[in-house]
């Protein structure tokens, strides 16, 4: 849905430009020298690392030449981190030395995992200002257990056929209770194109593992054990780069089409309109060189992926503001906590919908 | 000293801007608009960011207002830059690129190794027992069946595995032998933390002739209990899960499967080392009790032989990378250095 048909048309919106003007190699420094402190600290500068990396991405970060501000403080996210480390250390020490109590730990998870996501979510959104105005986010505890915890298992009853609508639901959940200042945002994403991105990525997956299999049969003339075993190494690096190869071009189409879906029919209502053209070749060569670029770099390539792909992303939105933008007023205080937010860090539950 | 910055001004609980120039002058403080000063405060009434090379100065004003500077280089001298300073610095740039590769292999390949083998030395027994107990258990419940072998012959096993502990001063309280049978394990056995010993009905039957090969089995798998293997690998994989969190937790997913790489590559290694003590440990105790080092070597030829007929699966030829993916030594390896310690 073209989201220029819902809103009200008295309201005169222009186009802005979308930059990032982060350049690989002064972020580099930056990302050397925070791995090294956070080394020789035992882990404690990765907090303020953490801070001086974000400030990079979202101040180079700019809308309307105006630049996003991440206001998160070290000490917050220290704090955080170390109870979310407290948390693992106990949680591997029970589940390893003591497996039957760590199933109750596990189970106690699937309790605590929505309320790491709406602690991360809200603390991620307030962390983040434009124009001086912060981000907000509503979502609560049972409405983020039902769609992380209990649509999940529906999907996964319905032998995965609900899966496309369980993900809608999910990015639905972060997108319309996300707000900035007192203005939320209002989202029409269609559960059609889940299900049709989910097609298309099924179909290249059956293409693709039916054409190595193909490759393999042909080099080897069998698909037996044995076969398997003769690999030479050469042949054990082609395999990989053709299966990686697959991964990312899946990872590509469903970045690509979900991400071009949720901008084109996300809004801030007589505010703010997006629009997302990425290209699902050119992000899969984006992200597969990346990949290639890390691996043969031993890592050193980390922080040139990291500018480019954040260009990549900005150069492929574009945005229409109103005149409104310069009259959204902003009533948050300051309490939260960082807590939920490096727990999700540090398990791994990232939820990210663009 | 005198300082003046061109930049936007937010005002408060808005988004508001207006273009302005920040003055700081002393203590003082000024925000012009239009040359009109539209604002004036002291430094007590302000932050001022951290410096960051190619982040824009951001002051922010008690009252919720904030200015933005229009240049990205220019820089109060209100706030410390030492932190700009190092990751601006060619030198300190160069010396990190050497550093952190070196420090990282350090702390994953030899110092955490080093601090798990001694810290699992402090660990109470209890632990060990308890962690031997609720495994059994779950194994119990989940992928060992009861023994299809007769009973007789069982306790002919058992009584040997005794008659063996007695002569070597073990306790037979502790390395209890049971038998069963898996098909999920085939032909295997292992030894838990707490000295439970199993083997399986598959194994034995392989090795029915030759109970000396079953003896040197045995021992290779109390051998891990002995020098606290299931200890030291829960420990090193809980420090690497801790290293990888704490130090790397804004590394981002690609640079982290690499670490992670590292550590499962260090983590192999470790496994492969342990083998090779509790192969040793075997060897040992099969001297004392008079048995030939060989004994070994034949148990492990039989799992070369059963390996070939089971799944046609060349299990020696562990060529190129493959071999540093792998938990354990090669083979021929292991039946070499029984045959070496035999002579």
């Amino acid at each position: 849905m073209d989201v220029d048909n819902t809103s009200k048309q008295e309201v005169q919106f222009n186009e802005v430009p979308v930059e990032f003007s982060g350049r690989g190699g002064e972020f580099f420094g930056i990302w050397i020298v925070n791995v090294l402190l956070s080394i020789v600290t035992l882990g404690i500068y990765s907090a303020w690392a953490t801070v001086r990396t974000k400030s990079y991405f979202y101040a180079n970060t700019k809308l309307d030449s105006h630049a996003f501000s991440y206001l998160a403080k070290p000490l917050q996210i220290l704090k955080g981190r170390l109870l979310a480390i407290a948390f693992v250390v106990i949680y591997s020490l029970v589940s390893n030395f003591f497996p039957l109590a760590g199933l109750f730990f596990s189970i106690a998870l699937i309790f605590i995992f929505p309320w790491i996501i709406v602690q991360g979510l809200r603390f991620d959104s307030r962390m983040t200002s434009y124009r001086n105005v912060r981000f907000n986010f509503h979502g609560t505890y049972g409405a983020a257990f039902v769609t992380f915890i209990l649509l999940p298992i529906v999907g996964v009853l319905s032998v995965y056929l609900a899966m496309p609508w369980v993900m809608k639901k999910m990015n639905e959940f972060v997108l319309s209770n996300t707000s900035y200042g007192e203005q939320r945002l209002t989202t029409y994403i269609e559960t059609k194109q889940y299900y049709l991105t989910a097609l298309l990525v099924l179909l290249v997956t059956v293409i693709g593992v039916a054409a190595i299999f193909a490759i393999v049969y042909a080099a080897l003339g069998g698909l037996g054990l044995a076969a398997f075993a003769g690999i030479s190494t050469a042949a054990q690096i082609a395999g990989g780069l053709v299966y990686f190869a697959l991964i990312f071009l899946v990872n590509a189409i469903f970045k690509v089409k979900i991400r071009n879906h949720v901008f084109n029919s996300t809004e801030f209502e007589d505010l703010a309109k997006f629009r997302s053209n990425m290209a699902i070749l050119s992000y899969f060569s984006l992200i597969a060189t990346n990949f290639l670029a890390i691996i043969f770099s031993l890592g050193f390539a980390y922080p040139w992926t990291a500018i480019r792909t954040a260009r990549y992303l900005a150069k492929s939105t574009q945005a229409k503001i109103s005149d409104k933008a310069s009259a959204v007023i902003d009533t948050m205080g300051d309490h939260n906590s960082s807590f939920g937010d490096e727990a999700a860090d540090a398990f791994d539950v990232g939820v990210s919908v663009i | 000293m005198k300082q003046q910055l061109a930049g936007t001004y937010y005002f408060p609980k808005s988004s508001r801007a207006a273009s302005v120039e920040l003055l700081v002058n002393g203590e003082m403080v000024n925000l012009y608009q239009d040359k009109k000063c539209i604002m004036a405060t002291n430094t007590a009434q302000l932050s001022v960011s951290s410096a960051i090379p190619g982040v824009a100065l951001e002051v922010d004003f008690a009252d919720g207002g904030k200015f933005v500077a229009t240049n990205s280089g220019d820089r109060l001298s209100l706030a410390s830059g030492k932190l700009e300073r190092l990751e601006k610095s060619v030198k300190w740039v160069l010396a990190s690129v050497l550093l952190v590769p070196l420090l990282i292999w350090f702390g994953v390949a030899v110092l955490m190794p080093k601090l798990v083998t001694e810290s699992v030395n402090y660990l109470p027994d209890e632990v060990a027992q308890e962690m031997g107990e609720q495994t059994f258990y779950a194994l119990k419940k989940s992928i060992l069946d009861p023994s299809e072998i007769a009973k007789s012959d069982r306790e002919q096993v058992i009584n040997q595995w005794q008659q063996a502990l007695d002569k070597l001063g073990l306790s037979r309280e502790k390395f209890q032998l049971h038998i069963y049978k898996s098909d999920f394990l085939a032909a295997n056995a292992f030894a838990l933390p707490n000295g439970t010993v199993v083997i399986t009905d598959q194994l034995l039957i392989s090795l029915q002739d030759n109970p000396d090969a079953i003896l040197a089995i045995l021992l290779h798998e109390i051998g891990h209990v002995q020098r606290k293997h299931s200890m030291r690998i829960v420990a090193q994989s809980i420090s690497n899960t801790i290293i990888v969190a704490v130090i790397f937790g804004d590394l981002e997913t690609v640079a982290e499967l690499l670490v992670g790489t590292t550590a499962a590559l260090v983590q192999n290694a470790f496994s492969r080392d342990m083998e090779r003590e509790a192969d040793t440990y075997a060897f040992e105790k099969l001297v004392e009790l008079g048995i030939p080092a060989t004994a070994f070597a034949e148990a492990m030829q039989s799992f070369l032989d059963l390996n070939h007929s089971a799944a046609d699966l060349p299990a020696t030829q562990r060529k190129g990378l493959l071999r540093y993916l792998a938990t354990h030594p090669d083979i021929e390896e292991r039946i070499a250095r029984a045959n070496q310690y035999a002579k």
